[in-house]
């Protein structure tokens, strides 16, 4: 019944989106104009095409009108193409026997004061799919399988997470960290929020379960040099820093966590003029001790000043838009703590976001020990004033509506989480894009969190937002939990929409091999004169290969220039019939 | 244990849940999904849109329902509850009350005959209340499973349905069933409930017509809710021009019981100001706060993008009090702006209270029936912020979502796949 070479028998639904489409497209209309297309044998409108009501629908209509090929005129692929693929599959149909037209994105949000036009406009586009589909065809279901090894990529307290797990659900893990020691940040810290534990009480059992553990490989001092392959099966080349010798080793999925970099504020409150103005990194990293001591003359600090959102926050300047997350919580933690041991705290803030389970606890209770809160406004920044070694502070308090002035000994800034310095070659060695605050971008910012657009690369902690060390565990577990998937179903299926090179018209050029930014075609030397030959696995279906060959060599499974053109000529000349008003 | 007797159970079908029971059931593992109510989704089923990137919320949860509805590993039991809990990890029998929903599942198609025959039409809590369904019902058109469910409480046993019902799925006469089952591991996604903010009788939610919350606001706002998407007020019908967001209601509040913060209401409220706008660009859009905790990835640049390109007007400082006019229903915000420290009264023909979040109902005897600790604020303790934020006492008892305090989507989502891994490093161990 799938059979490719049969005319074409089409089925159209048109999805209303509850008001998203129905509210400015006439849906009914484009569905009754799409029965009168050559090749239509169903057409229908339906409230939400993509629940369960809807998806029987489809299977329905298959069965009953000997529907061959459907097409879903609703909202962006993105998201339902894997649904209605699924859908034409379980009907008995091959998956790429399905088109979908985006009349919401495309249509109905962006032209919502222009309902006829915008009805116009969804025509066209359900006739030009319509085109489209009679020319399709079947194409292969392909599965790769999945090595049971997992490269983690920063060995901070969210990579050491993610390793244990994997190792303890019985998978094996290559652990990559490019300084000599594992633990990251959390490891430096003195005063670690919500609990009364150092960081180094809870990095070091981790540390040790990790060495302990038989199938972990923790290589130090080293990062990956090399990164190739695809889901399942990607090669790696390990770079040891010290000795610059190089391995290969070959996974199945990676886990990126390569965490932040405390922002140093250069040029921020005076930041560098005095050895007693640091940041809240750099507080947490001074040992432990009964007495907080001047930096620069070893006398003890008896007022202390901490200022939030340092390189956070800031409208327009890239890279420190963002809200760092954690700083409110630390500096409370910090000025409860420190209260003990000097006589004056006062914490100069925008917001206070002590959000998390026991934060806002704390923060009570550093207003309990008499820490002052003083908030600033956002558009006019606290002074910080460094003469003779003396420090003046001068801000302007919003809540009692006026100017005020300080003399600490010490200033403390609670400065941005941002990325490490290295995250552009992380970013190019994964394939991985990043956003607004220069951390990795999820494949779905609510619902896939963990994943990426890389099919394989997981992210979990830091590394994809700011954010506290708690929260990169329930990450770095999440991101195992992604990798196990993989893993312990030992193989996965590729998409089939790849690019194809015809070996007789191949004129040995290169072209295709500059042309394709995911490395996927090589050179089948054995073949004389060599022909271009892509591996379908790491093919992204993007075209940019195919657009190039100068010999027409290239074709692009299920967007063929045959099926292409068809949608123009659809949309440039519409069937007599239809023009004339259907 | 072998993959085939492995189980897992997850209770609770909200977005946190789900994950979790995708990601195990993803492993090779078999999954027992248990929702009290008659639909999985939870609360963000009933969410219009979802910050911070404004997609809509059903378009993106639908393909999960429809993954967990078809997934060979996952078994879907709706209107269940955990009824006791024996055994440990690795071995776990759980006992299980099916509450009768008088249509039998392998039969209903989900067809809707019996509902446009029923003659009850009752509130519907989907909805908030604000629009109406039959005695026979599905919550949303999304539903999952897509199966009729009958409310007894308002059923007058006419038994319209029952004669037009083609597939002879609805029984009148069914009772609650129990079920036994053995699973390795538990996780707890039984999310949330938002504070009564009717609490607040200074607020006059309950008292004025037109101070309504936030889930109703989403509710009023969303096409397939009961105005079709059109942001009226209850009154009369009309499109308000000026709303005011009031912000940290059953949240932060030590006299009210709830000291903690509630994580979402901040950036709800901006979305849903946002989405005022977006319905009425005319209008005058406030929220007041105390502070905006926009801190999550994207959320401050969302802030920061209601305020310059929305518009929108954010006042710091706790409202004191709403008042209404003697004939209009119009309201007036009374409230000391912090930062000018001057009272002001301000004008709104729309309040919308942002209500705090609070553990789910039935969590205290839920929680005893398994044995695991409660924090001071009603939710289940973890056993420890670094080593276990998904762990409970109970070794195999796993907790993930708003069942530990409250989350966002994402956050949520990111703690049900960490639940799924420690469940199946038990599944695949034996429990040891
Ligand atoms: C001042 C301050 C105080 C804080 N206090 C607290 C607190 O009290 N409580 C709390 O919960 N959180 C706190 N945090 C947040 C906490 O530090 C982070 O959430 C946590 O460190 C994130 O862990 P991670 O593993 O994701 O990243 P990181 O800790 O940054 O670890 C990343 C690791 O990856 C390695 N790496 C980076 N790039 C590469 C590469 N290319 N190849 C190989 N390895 C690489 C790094 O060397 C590092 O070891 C604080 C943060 C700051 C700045
Ligand atoms: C007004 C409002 C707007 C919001 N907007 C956003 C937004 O735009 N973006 C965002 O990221 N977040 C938003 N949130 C937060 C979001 O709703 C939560 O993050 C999310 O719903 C949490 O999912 P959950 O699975 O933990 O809980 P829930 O969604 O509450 O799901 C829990 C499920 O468990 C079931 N259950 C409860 N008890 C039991 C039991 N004993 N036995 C069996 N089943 C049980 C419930 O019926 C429910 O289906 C919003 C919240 C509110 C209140
Ligand atoms: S967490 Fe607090 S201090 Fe840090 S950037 Fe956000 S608002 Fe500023
Ligand atoms: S379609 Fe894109 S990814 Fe695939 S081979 Fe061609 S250029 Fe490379
Ligand atoms: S029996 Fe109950 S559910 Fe069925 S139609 Fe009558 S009132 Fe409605």
């Amino acid at each position: 019944m799938s059979g490719t070479e049969d005319e074409p028998r089409i089925g159209v639904f048109v999805c209303h989106c509850g008001h998203n489409i129905a509210g400015t497209v006439d849906v009914e209309a484009v569905a009754h104009m799409a029965s009168n297309l050559p090749g239509v044998a169903f057409a229908a409108d339906e409230m939400f095409m993509c629940s369960d009501a809807g998806q029987t629908l489809i299977k329905e209509k298959i069965k009953e009108h000997n529907l061959n090929r459907v097409v879903v005129a609703s909202c962006s692929p993105r998201m339902h193409e894997p649904t209605f693929r699924r859908v034409v599959e379980e009907a008995g149909l091959n998956r790429y026997l399905f088109d979908q037209v985006n009349l919401r994105e495309h249509v109905s949000w962006c032209h919502m004061r222009e309902p006829e036009l915008a009805t116009e406009k969804a025509i066209d586009l359900v006739r030009m799919s319509v085109a489209r589909a009679s020319k399709l065809q079947n194409l292969p279901i392909k599965k790769v399988n999945v090595l049971p090894t997992t490269l983690v990529v920063g060995g901070g307290i969210a990579g050491l997470r993610a390793s244990l797990d994997i190792a303890d659900r019985g998978f094996d893990v290559l652990l990559v960290e490019k300084t000599p020691k594992l633990g990251g940040n959390v490891a430096k810290w003195t005063h670690l929020f919500p609990s009364d534990e150092t960081g180094a009480d809870i990095i070091k059992p981790l540390i040790r379960d990790v060495k302990k553990n038989k199938r972990i490989k923790i290589l130090t001092e080293s990062k990956v040099s090399e990164f190739d392959g695809y889901i399942g099966n990607f090669g790696v080349t390990v770079k040891n820093l010290k000795t610059e010798k190089e391995e290969r080793y070959e996974v199945g999925a990676v886990i990126v966590t390569t965490g932040f970099e405390p922002f140093k504020p250069v040029g921020y409150y005076s930041y560098g003029e005095s050895p007693d103005i640091l940041t809240l990194a750099e507080l947490q990293e001074l040992p432990r001790s009964e007495q907080l001591l001047k930096i620069s003359n070893g006398k003890p600090v008896k007022k202390v000043v901490f200022i939030g959102c340092v390189g956070s926050r800031q409208p327009g300047v890239k890279g420190h838009e963002h809200c760092s997350r954690h700083c409110c919580s630390a500096t409370a933690k910090a000025a409860a703590d420190l209260r003990d041991r000097v006589d004056e705290v006062l914490v100069l803030y925008q917001d206070i976001r002590t959000y998390g389970k026991g934060h806002e606890e704390f923060h009570r209770m550093a207003r309990q020990k008499h820490v002052i809160y003083s908030k600033f406004p956002q558009n006019e920044y606290p002074d910080v004033i460094v003469k003779k070694s003396k420090i003046t502070i001068k801000w302007r308090d919003v809540l009692a509506d006026e100017d005020l002035e300080f003399e600490p000994d010490m200033v403390v800034l609670a400065s941005a989480m941002i990325p490490p310095e290295d995250v552009e070659e992380t970013s190019h060695l994964f394939s991985l894009t990043r956003s607004g605050d220069g951390f990795f971008n999820p494949e779905h910012i609510k619902l896939a969190p963990l994943t990426t657009h890389t099919a394989g690369v997981m992210i979990a902690g830091a590394a994809q937002a700011a954010k506290n060390a708690s929260e990169s565990v329930i990450d770095a577990s999440g991101a195992a939990a992604k990798a196990v998937g993989l893993m312990a179903q030992g193989e996965v299926e590729i998409e089939s929409t790849v690019s194809h090179v015809i070996p007789e018209l191949c004129s040995s050029c290169h072209t295709c091999l500059t042309a394709c930014a995911y490395n996927a075609i090589s050179m089948d030397e054995t073949k004389d004169p060599p022909i271009a030959v892509v591996t379908e696995a790491k093919c992204h279906g993007c075209g940019t290969c195919a657009a190039a060959c100068p010999s027409s060599a290239i074709v692009m499974y299920h967007s063929t220039d045959d099926q292409i053109l068809t949608m123009v000529e659809a949309f440039l000349c519409p069937s007599p019939s239809i023009q004339g008003g259907g | 244990m072998s993959k085939e007797t492995a189980r897992a159970l997850v209770v609770g079908g909200g977005v946190a849940g789900m994950q979790a029971a995708l990601d195990i059931a993803n492993q090779g593992f078999k999954v027992y999904l248990v929702e009290r109510s008659p639909s999985i989704g939870g609360r963000m089923a009933m969410l219009d849109k979802t910050f911070p990137t404004l997609d809509c919320s059903a378009c993106i949860l639908t393909p999960k329902l429809s993954e967990i509805a078809r997934h060979p590993n996952i078994r879907l039991m709706t209107c269940a509850e955990v009824g006791s809990v024996t055994g440990s990890a690795g071995n776990f029998r759980v006992k299980l009350r099916r509450k009768a929903r008088f249509v039998r599942e392998n039969l209903c198609s989900g067809c809707g005959a019996c509902s446009a025959e029923c003659p009850v039409e009752v509130a519907n809590e989907f909805d908030q209340g604000l629009g109406f369904r039959k005695a026979i019902y599905t919550p949303f058109p999304q539903a999952t499973p897509n199966v009729y469910t009958v409310d007894k409480e308002n059923c007058i046993d006419c038994s319209r349905c029952v004669k037009v019902c083609e597939r002879n799925a609805i029984d009148l006469e069914m009772k609650d069933s129990f079920v036994n089952l053995d699973v390795g591991t538990i996780i707890i996604a039984t999310g949330f409930e938002l504070f009564d903010v009717s609490r607040y009788p200074r607020l006059g939610y309950g008292q004025y017509p037109n101070v309504i919350h936030a889930m109703e606001f989403e509710r009023l706002i969303n096409a397939a809710g009961p105005t079709h998407g059109h942001l009226i007020r209850l009154s009369d019908g009309k499109k308000p021009k000026s709303i005011g967001f009031i912000q940290c209601v059953g949240a932060r509040d030590v006299q009210k019981g709830v000291p903690y913060c509630s994580r979402v209401c901040c950036m709800y409220s901006i979305k849903n100001a946002v989405m005022a706008l977006e319905h009425n660009p005319e209008a005058e859009v406030w929220v007041y706060y105390a502070d905006i905790r926009a801190f999550g990835k994207g959320f401050e640049e969302f802030y920061e993008m209601a305020k310059s390109r929305f518009g929108v007007r954010f006042v710091r400082g706790r409202v004191a009090e709403v008042m209404e006019g003697k004939s209009s229903h119009d309201l007036v915000v009374k409230v000391e702006d912090t930062a000018t420290s001057k009272l002001r009264l301000i004008e709104h023909d729309l309040v919308v209270i942002s209500p705090g979040v609070i553990p789910s109902s039935g969590m205290d005897t839920m929680a005893k029936k398994i044995g695991i600790d409660q924090t001071n604020d009603g939710y289940i303790e973890i056993s420890h912020t670094f080593f276990g934020p998904t762990i409970t006492k109970i070794p195999g008892v796993f907790v993930c979502g708003c069942a530990d305090g409250p989350k966002d989507i994402p956050d949520s989502v990111s703690a049900g796949s960490a639940a799924a891994m420690k469940a199946t490093i038990i599944l695949s161990s034996g429990g040891t």
